[in-house]
């Protein structure tokens, strides 16, 4: 029973790592709920335990460990709220980029980097610039320093 | 008393405060303010914990045994005051510019009772209730600002940090199954005696879950487009606070909980601090933008807390702990200085920068300085020119960034000087780091008090 449990979890986890790294943001999100139903899944199956439910137990019944009964519930209302989140993430994400692909949202940080390479050409700029105006001495080392920021 | 209060009034305020409209000042003054009397209430009960020693509070008057337990030791209560801290001083900052959407407030009061409860509690699983209950107000939070660079963010810090955190649960259900007990004192008394096969498996899986929220150099990979997207304020407290669980949980659950499994990969943990140690310090160096270069600044300043914890004993983990704290001012301050200018505020950003290179004046020497004990101490060479590296390396990015930041006459990066009371709020942020440098005393033997907590009485 407890490797059925396991073996299901297993399955379940990798689903959901396959899924988290697809392109598509709906697949993410589904991958992230995959992957949470894993960790519902080893809670109840990591202390599995015969008995009736520990509810008006008389003293000499045999009970089910209640605890990760609990745990699971908890984890699962949590579960619920985290991809609630996510969803509203997503969506958000699709009313701004009018898209539910990973590589528009590249496509952003793609831009991001482009802007910066001006600011780089001028550091570039001003560390070739300098040996004019300084002893021959320093100017090696000025150019140096300015050489480890490609 | 003090300690259920200190929990419950960010929580309850929080709730109330996310359905007002933040954007209204006194909404965001009034989270101020509770803010302030919740960092009250922790100094409370830090100096009740440093004179009486550690607290304990059942929850639900169960009996022991059965009600979950809040615990508050010296480490706990140092990282809760601090994470507030570091809140507060985001927040007042975010107020002062103007709050632009709504449920900021509410938010960070949110995240402010998740962070207290989960340093706050003496229970594995109850301390996972708390990291989501913190981590999710974390993942609306770093949507503020609403733009694009925010969302993309906001994005993948969710998918990867989610994945985190059930990779945590999972190793909660594994600790459960191999001990049968989940309240942390009674994990660390039952350790010694489980499969170490299944302990280290388990082990395992903790550390990764606090390397992923810590963004150390394996799991680093989501932190800089993070850091860099979001917000100002909202990267100080991503940086400040919420990287706190990360540098809290190893401690915790690392000398606190495995201390057999963190002997035996002892080693593996000084490598991989090191390798995040120059790979954060050298990327830092190589990008030109500023929020992104602190970004890999970050990554490499956790490769010193890894460092330390690999090194272990008294004075590694005085170290690790004083050095978690000291990183957090740091970031703080230099993410709060990085979009302000005028007068007061390069002074600021000097400060910090000084502290992150571990000059003398700046309470960055302090955490330095217990790193170089803790390479000593262990009689690595080795290690000490890693350190000596780092610090070099850490110098040359800062400076870098200060140069282009305030030296430069470029006309992008002039404009009107900001309001002066967000440069004195910056400037009390820097005084802060600057007297922790001059008078140490009351930081270290804080440190070493945690340390002491974690290696000698009963963890948890």
């Amino acid at each position: 029973m407890i490797l059925g449990f396991a073996l299901t979890a297993a399955v379940l986890f990798g689903c959901g790592a396959y899924l988290l790294l697809k392109r598509d943001l709906v697949r993410v999100v589904a991958g992230i709920m995959l992957i949470s139903q894993c960790a519902m899944v080893t809670i109840i199956g990591s202390s599995l335990s015969r008995g009736r439910a520990a509810i008006g137990v008389q003293p000499a019944d045999h009970v089910s460990d209640p605890l990760p009964q609990a745990l699971a519930l908890t984890a699962l209302v949590i579960g619920l709220a985290t991809v609630a989140l996510l969803l509203a993430l997503v969506h958000r994400v699709v009313t701004v980029f009018r898209t539910t692909e990973r590589d528009e949202l590249a496509a952003g940080e793609a831009q991001h980097e482009a802007e910066l390479e001006p600011q780089r050409r001028a550091d570039r700029a001003e560390t070739v610039d300098e040996p004019e105006e300084q002893p021959p001495g320093t100017a090696r080392v000025g150019a140096s320093t300015g050489e480890e920021a490609p | 008393m003090t300690l259920s209060v200190a929990l419950l009034l960010p929580w309850v305020t929080g709730a109330v405060v996310a359905a007002l409209d933040g954007r209204r000042r006194a909404v965001g003054w009034f989270a101020v303010a509770v803010l302030t009397a919740t960092l009250a209430l922790l100094a409370v009960l830090t100096a009740q914990v440093l004179t009486g020693g550690s607290r304990d509070v059942l929850t639900g008057r169960w009996p022991a045994g059965v009600g979950i337990v809040l615990h508050a030791d010296v480490l706990g209560v140092t990282f809760a005051a601090l994470s507030v801290l570091v809140l507060l001083a985001a927040t007042a900052h975010e107020v002062l510019a103007g709050v632009r959407e709504r449920v900021f407030p509410g938010l960070v009061l949110l995240l402010a009772g998740g962070l207290t409860g989960l340093f706050l509690t003496g229970d594995v699983f109850n301390f996972y209730v708390f990291f989501e209950l913190a981590m999710t107000a974390s993942y609306a939070l770093t949507t503020y600002g609403g733009g694009p660079r925010q969302l993309r963010a906001a994005m993948v810090f969710a998918a990867v940090n989610l994945l985190g955190s059930f990779i945590f649960l999972i190793s909660v259900a594994g600790t459960y199954r191999v001990t049968g007990v989940l309240a942390m004192h009674q994990v660390a008394e039952r350790m010694p005696g489980v499969d170490p096969n299944a302990a280290i498996l388990v082990a395992t899986g903790f550390f990764i879950a606090f390397s992923v929220k810590l963004g150390l150099f394996p799991f680093h990979f989501w932190l800089p487009t993070v850091y860099a997207g979001a917000r100002p304020a909202v990267a100080a407290i991503l940086s400040g606070a919420v990287a706190n669980i990360g540098a809290y949980g190893l401690l915790r659950f690392g000398p606190g909980m495995f201390p057999g499994q963190l002997r035996l990969a002892a080693t593996a943990l000084v490598v991989l601090g090191a390798v995040s140690l120059v790979y954060g310090a050298v990327l830092a160096v190589a990008r030109g933008d500023v929020a992104e270069s602190l970004a890999y600044s970050a990554i490499g300043q956790v490769g010193y807390v890894l460092v330390a914890l690999g090194v272990g004993g008294p004075v590694g983990l005085t170290a690790a702990v004083l050095y978690s704290i000291v990183n957090a001012l740091n970031k703080t301050l230099l993410f709060l200085a990085v979009e302000i200018r005028g007068v007061l505020v390069a002074g600021a950003f000097a400060v910090g920068a000084l502290s992150v290179a571990g000059v003398p004046p700046a309470a960055g020497f302090v955490g330095k300085l217990e790193m170089f004990r803790a390479g000593i101490v262990v009689g690595s060479a080795s290690l000490v020119v890693l350190l000596v590296v780092g610090s070099a390396l850490s110098l040359v990015y800062m400076f870098q960034i200060y140069q282009g930041r305030f030296w430069r006459a470029d006309p992008s990066a002039e404009g009107p000087a900001s309001m002066l009371s967000l440069r004195l709020l910056t400037a009390a942020v820097a005084l802060l780091v600057l007297a922790t440098g001059l008078w140490p005393e009351p930081l270290l033997s804080v440190s070493g008090r945690a340390a002491e907590a974690l290696t000698v009485g009963a963890p948890g």
